[in-house]
């Protein structure tokens, strides 16, 4: 940031405080400067979510993270081996095992090709099964990722590591480094929005959009599929608009009050909060309407208005976006397929293939179409994939496998284009590793922030969303 | 000036279970004391304490502490700058040093050490820091670390010379029992003021008495006191007297108990997919009684974990083991219930570490703890303390309990019906009987039953099980009736889950990589043991352990260094927002160390003292006057400690998502203060259980029930109560030790519309009506039954601005104003009534309302 974006920032504070007359006293002033002195990024307090800069000009300026909870088979999808398919049946070779562990095998597991068929697309001539026909149409605006790997093979401690970089609870999701980092064009809305479908919700549930040791500002907020977008979204009967703003206004009034009898800047963040609220309930009502979209638009991303799904979710993320919300993630589960009951690599497989195929392309497609994708990084994949071995379960399935599985990326500065290889069974990354450090250290670096400087002091230590660890990939960026 | 200590990020690779026991990597925080003394420091304590003139308590900054200690000086300096290449870790070492142990550190090099005891300037590594030379000076340039200040390298030679003795862990070392500085009468203020002293800074002032008696209720006993008892106490503020009160008030166990119950994670429902009701709610109702009695910690502690093993168990100790059936259960179809016998097994063990040891046991799952000294074999050792109950998945022991008979309540005089296990239990001893009846029987047998009864159960054809099923029940009539499961929400009289062992305890292996599936038998079995590196501090401690009751008794054993330190920290926590220790479920290496070392052992071995008395604590605790300050920002705190680890205030805490609820019902007058019992479920909107894979039936309370506290709401793992998820209750999925406090619009949006605080403004409008004779009146009634001070003259004009402008609004609307007004203020003009609502809702969508100051 150079010294003349400092000055004009330390001018709208002034400006912030004496305007709205908050009056906050030198005291809660003073202990906002020092909890600012602690993080990397200069947060107004009284407005957490103000649009700020990044480290360095970037392409990328929001998110859409398509989270595949569960794990989805790259083997059935995206990373076509027909050695594999030769080989099925067979034991899998000694030295692709011995140290290798597994949530569920026993070991006595065979290998197991995929039984869908697979075709070459594009010019950048990339498999894809059957099971995938929609993700043809954006075979060459894709950012394919073949070679990612992780270090955790349980489905909470993966899907915090993807979200947070770390396994346990209680680090920041991804999402929350970047709003804390960009704030949101957003003011009516959370800068951070979570939406969920599928028979049920994500393993680790809301700790994976915790803002961790953040202020909770940044933390993720999830719309419910059903019914208000968000719970308690509705005033009671009788009241209207008008005197909504009265009623919000006598609640800001008090608790300014107290700012200044306390000078405790939490009250700041609950003046804020109770403001987003108010917004909120026009603003979700209006997200949430989709009589506005075109047939056409519809029947691109396969969703029917009134029924929460994947779909409906993708083209809500859309809308978010186009409101200004800087990240939104998106959960769909359940890709767990280990063969167990509601969890098959046939028909299961196939549910959640069709639920998920059409709309995350049509998402790319109408981005695309509305100029939005230059800017707007799309980022597709789950916390694991699949391994080349089957289980047996009720039917046949594949366990979870942390040493290669499959990614893609779109928008906001990526590079269409296959990037990595896998040995011709599947079991490790030949070429292009990407660990999950290094893919959060790129999609930063996209975003405009430097990663090991993006950081906020806590217990002494300057954390951060890659922790000690992460290299950028150049290869994934134009 | 706080020194900040380095730290070393970990990534263990633990599997989904044990997650809750691993922690980030933390760091050492304020480590060395730099201080002075001001004469203004001495006038603050006449003032605000009334004491005599303390000496000077002057320490230049330069001065070296005369006694140079590792874990204080020198562990901070090498954790800092050494340990990264010269540390603990096999993989990172360079030149084969180790500066983590004395050993390491004295090793022979080849004619020379690094540390050479009693010779500082002999020593390779004072030689190393102080050298030019690019090659040879430490840290190296390629580490990017600066060179060392000369203070640390003062320290390092100062402590080579007085002979570099290493120290173990702090945690680990034994209780040390401080002089307490004679500063204060109460023992904690001096230890606080003490080190406020050090750091030239004052202490803040007593809150008001208002806002001090609304604290303690709130923290003894969470609920709000009335502006009558308000008033009492300010007419004479004697916390001890006030302190007394509430701690005899049966509402202390409810306040009390449901921290503990956050740690026993105890839920009404088996989690996991099905997620199906469970009745533990007898156990929750032991804690309340049990915490109300002021159980010796010691006794609260053995009856939970080992109740059974106790000759001639009572009932309720029986109910008091349900702490460790509080583990989750999976009914889905095709489970192996072997795994998740061991997933619970497992839980067990990690609840314990993080519960009673503060330890994060779980890493040592599938290999030796990274940072503590827990080995794997050892992990597996405790695990047999565990692993020989008799519960497998959904089955296991279970005791028959009637609402109120944990509070003492006699149950019906004689079961009609059986519980399910026991039922299961008779008809297995009936089989085995009538097999030996029938075959001594001869020709005489009834053949058919006889071949009946040898099948096995699940083998047995149709009309086999009928036929063994009409003779068992004319042998036991009881038999006919359901057996009592523990699956009904509404069922008065339940079977408890409890533990039993097996009568020949299970076979325990280590487990290779934590895999159940593969148990190391090479290894050989494993006899039940505990933690070497605890058990050395612990004078005479036993080395052969049987069973839980063992693991118990051993956890308060006085001499444990642990358990009381880890039990006090968090009652501190639960006071002040935080520890003492910051990281009070990880007292292991990676976790900082005390801000208050000599404060926390005081307390831990206070406790001890006490006879394990948690009542003779939170007395001490809220009579101190750390705890009676004014919760107020400073100014002058703002660059120094903004984080307020140095105490020199209070601290204002959002209180937690059942006193939220708790306060609204008091302000509004309709708590219903009946204690234990049934879980309820208020009204809550549809589709709350849309990512569940069952529906739950949620069968709405009505009438007063409605109205109990926030802590009998039927708590769903899968699908958390609204009001609960948003206000950060846990998912228990595992021991919850510390809840989060986020601040976000979903709260907002609750506290303005949640139907059930509607109707709660809506009746405190009407008593804000009925209680006052006029608008001001009725509105400072409303803040002061909300907050229980006056409110200030800009606060009540801004409430009386508003009240004024909606009164005036409804008359012109009166439609609005009836459907807003609500039962409870019916008999008012609507437009009067709409804004005495109005005002309620508004006073209960505060900041301060859910705050305790």
């Amino acid at each position: 940031m150079n010294s003349e974006d400092h000055t004009l920032r330390e001018i709208t504070r002034r400006h912030f405080f004496q305007k709205c007359g908050v009056g906050v006293g030198a005291i809660a002033l003073n202990q906002m400067l020092a909890a600012e002195s602690q993080a990397a990024v200069k947060i107004n307090p009284a407005f957490p979510m103000e649009p700020r800069q990044p480290h360095f000009p970037a392409k990328a300026k929001r998110v859409i993270y398509l989270f595949m909870a569960g794990g989805p088979s790259q083997l059935d999808l995206f990373d076509h081996k027909p050695e594999l398919a030769k080989l099925t049946g067979q034991k899998p070779p000694a030295s692709l095992m011995s140290g290798k562990r597994f949530a569920f095998l026993k070991g006595n597991e065979t290998l197991l090709g995929s039984p869908r068929k697979f075709g070459t697309y594009g010019k950048c001539g990339m498999t894809l099964s059957e099971m995938f026909p929609h993700h043809q149409k954006i075979v060459d605006d894709v950012c394919w990722v073949r070679g990612m790997t992780t270090d955790v093979f349980n489905h909470g401690p993966a899907k915090l590591f993807m979200n947070t970089g770390f396994q346990a609870p209680g680090r920041p999701s991804m999402g929350s480094w970047v709003t804390y980092g960009l704030g949101s064009a957003s003011k009516d809305l959370p800068g951070f929005v979570v939406l969920q479908s599928g028979p049920r919700g994500p393993r680790a549930g809301a700790q994976l959009w915790s803002s961790g040791f953040l202020p909770t500002s940044f933390q993720g907020v999830p719309l419910r599929g059903n019914g208000d977008p968000i719970l308690y979204l509705r005033s009671p009967e009788g009241m209207t608009r008008e005197r909504e703003r009265k009623f919000y206004d006598a609640v800001a009034g008090l608790n300014k009050a107290r700012l200044e009898t306390t000078g405790d800047p939490e009250i700041l963040t609950r003046l804020n909060a109770y403001e987003t609220a108010y917004q909120m309930q026009t603003s979700a009502p209006d997200l949430m309407d989709l009589s506005g979209e075109s047939a056409a638009t519809l029947e691109q991303y396969g969703c029917d208005p009134a029924a929460p799904s994947y779909a409906r979710n993708c083209l809500l993320a859309r809308r978010l976006i186009e409101r200004g919300v800087r990240f939104v993630q998106l959960y769909h589960t359940n890709w767990d397929s280990h063969g167990g009951p509601g969890e098959n690599l046939n028909k299961d497989f196939e549910t959640v293939c069709r639920e998920v195929d059409q709309a995350s392309a049509a998402l790319v497609l109408d981005l695309k179409q509305r100029g939005l994708l230059e800017d707007t990084l799309v980022v597709w994949g789950g916390e694991f994939g699949r391994t080349p071995m089957g289980e047996n379960r009720v039917t046949l399935g594949r366990d979870h496998h942390v040493d290669a599985f499959t990614m893609w990326l779109a928008g906001g500065g990526t590079k269409p284009g296959i990037y990595g290889a896998t040995d011709e069974l599947g079991f490790g990354v030949v070429e292009g590793k990407v660990h999950v450090h290094d893919l959060h250290a790129t999609l930063m670096h996209l975003l405009g922030f430097d990663h090991e400087r993006l950081n906020f002091r806590f217990q002494g230590l300057d954390m951060r969303l890659t922790g000690v660890f992460g290299k950028l990939v150049k290869g994934l960026m134009a | 000036m706080a020194r900040r200590c380095g730290t070393v990020g970990r990534l263990n690779p633990f599997p989904e279970i044990g997650f809750v026991a691993a922690r980030l990597a933390v760091i050492a925080l304020l480590a060395n004391l730099l201080a002075g003394c001001g004469s203004y420091l001495t006038h603050m304590l006449k003032l605000i304490f009334a004491l005599p003139l303390l000496p000077m308590l002057s320490v230049a900054a330069e001065k070296l502490p005369d006694r140079v200690r590792y874990n204080d000086h020198v562990r901070p300096i090498l954790s800092n700058q050494c340990f990264a290449c010269h540390g603990p870790d096999d993989k990172h070492r360079d030149a084969d040093l180790h500066l983590d142990t004395r050993a390491g550190a004295l090793a022979d090099l080849g004619g020379y050490s690094a540390v050479m005891p009693g010779k500082p300037d002999a020593s390779e590594m004072i030689k190393r820091i102080l050298s030019d030379d690019p090659d040879e000076i430490m840290p190296p340039p390629k580490s990017k670390k600066p060179k060392l200040p000369a203070r640390d390298v003062a320290i390092l030679k100062k402590w080579i010379a007085q002979g570099a003795e290493y120290e173990g862990h702090w945690a680990f070392l034994p209780l040390q029992k401080a002089a307490v500085p004679p500063l204060a009468k109460n023992p904690i203020d001096a230890f606080v003021l003490k080190r406020l002293a050090d750091e030239q800074i004052k202490p803040s002032p007593e809150a008001d008495a208002a806002t001090l008696c609304r604290r303690l209720y709130l923290d003894l006993t969470g609920l709000l006191p009335t502006p009558e008892e308000v008033d009492a106490f300010v007419k004479n503020p004697d916390v001890a007297k006030l302190a007394d009160k509430l701690l005899a008030s049966p509402h202390y166990g409810e306040r009390w108990g449901r921290h503990w119950l956050d740690q026993a994670r105890y839920a009404d429902s088996d989690g996991y997919a099905t997620d199906l009701f469970r009745a533990m709610w007898p156990y929750r109702d032991w804690v309340i009684r049990a915490v109300n009695e002021d159980m010796p910690f010691n006794r609260f502690t053995i009856e939970q974990l080992a109740g059974d093993l106790l000759p001639n168990p009572t009932k309720s100790q029986l109910v008091a083991t349900g702490f460790h059936r509080n583990t989750l259960i999976n009914t889905e179809g095709g489970t192996d219930p072997e795994q998740f016998r061991v997933e619970a097994v497992m839980d067990r063990l990690s609840t314990t570490g993080s519960v009673w040891l503060g330890l994060t046991i779980g890493c040592a799952q599938c290999h030796t703890h990274k940072f503590d000294p827990i080995t794997h074999r050892e992990y597996y050792q405790m695990f047999a303390f565990f692993n020989h109950g008799e519960d497998r998945n959904n089955k296991g022991a279970t005791v028959p309990v009637a609402v109120g008979e944990m509070f003492g309540k006699a149950p019906p005089a004689k079961a009609e019906t059986l519980g399910v296990g026991e039922l299961e239990k008779l008809q297995d001893e009936w089989e085995v009987a009538e097999i030996k009846r029938q075959e001594a029987a001869g020709d005489k047998a009834n053949k058919k039953l006889l071949g009946a009864l040898q099948v096995l159960d699940a083998a047995r054809s149709g009309e086999q099980r009928k036929l063994a099923q009409a003779a068992f029940e004319k042998a036991e009539p009881r038999a006919k009736k359901k057996p009592i499961g523990n699956g009904d929400p509404a069922a008065k009289i339940v079977e408890q889950m409890v533990m039993r062992d097996l009568p020949k305890p299970r076979e325990t292996h280590l487990f290779l990589r934590g895999d159940f599936t593969r148990p190391d038998k090479e290894g050989g079995l494993l006899k039940p043991g505990v933690i070497a590196a605890v058990n050395a501090v612990i004078p005479g401690s036993q080395t052969d352990f049987k069973n839980r009751l063992d693991l118990a008794k051993w956890l308060v054993n006085p001499a444990n260094p642990l358990t009381s330190r880890v039990t006090m920290n968090r009652v501190w926590m639960r006071y002040f927002g935080r520890g003492l220790v910051e990281t009070e479920d990880d007292f292991g290496m990676q976790g900082v160390t005390p801000t208050h070392p000599e404060l926390l052992d005081f307390l831990a071995t206070e406790f001890i003292r006490s006879g394990w008395s948690m009542k003779a604590m939170h007395k001490l605790i809220v009579t101190s006057q750390t705890y009676r300050q004014s919760s107020k920002a400073r100014p002058d705190l703002a660059e120094r400690d903004p984080g307020n680890y140095l105490l020199a205030r209070q601290q204002r805490l959002r209180v937690e998502s059942e006193i939220v609820r708790d306060a609204a019902l008091c302000a509004s007058g309709l708590l219903n203060p009946e204690i234990g019992g049934l879980s309820i479920r208020p009204p809550q909107p549809d589709g709350m259980y849309a990512f569940t894979l069952r529906n739950k039936s949620w069968k709405t309370s009505e009438g007063a029930e409605k109205f109990r506290r926030g802590m009998y709401v039927t708590f769903y793992r899968s699908a958390v109560y609204p009001l609960h998820a948003t206000f950060d209750a846990p998912n228990f999925q595992a021991a919850c030790t510390r809840r989060p406090r986020s601040n976000t619009p979903l709260q907002s949006l609750t506290l303005a519309n949640d139907p059930a605080f509607l109707e709660m403004a809506q009746a405190l409008g009407a008593r804000m009506h009925k209680e006052g004779a006029d608008l001001n009146a009725r509105l400072v009634r409303g803040f002061r039954l909300c907050l229980g001070r006056q409110p200030s003259p800009k606060e009540l004009a801004t409430l009386r601005d508003y009240t004024l402008a909606q009164t005036k609004d409804f008359a012109q609307d009166e439609a609005a104003a009836k459907k807003l007004a609500g039962p409870a203020l019916a008999t008012l003009p609507p437009a009067e009534a709409a804004a005495m609502f109005c005002a309620a809702r508004v006073l209960l969508n505060t900041d301060n309302f859910i705050s305790r100051e």
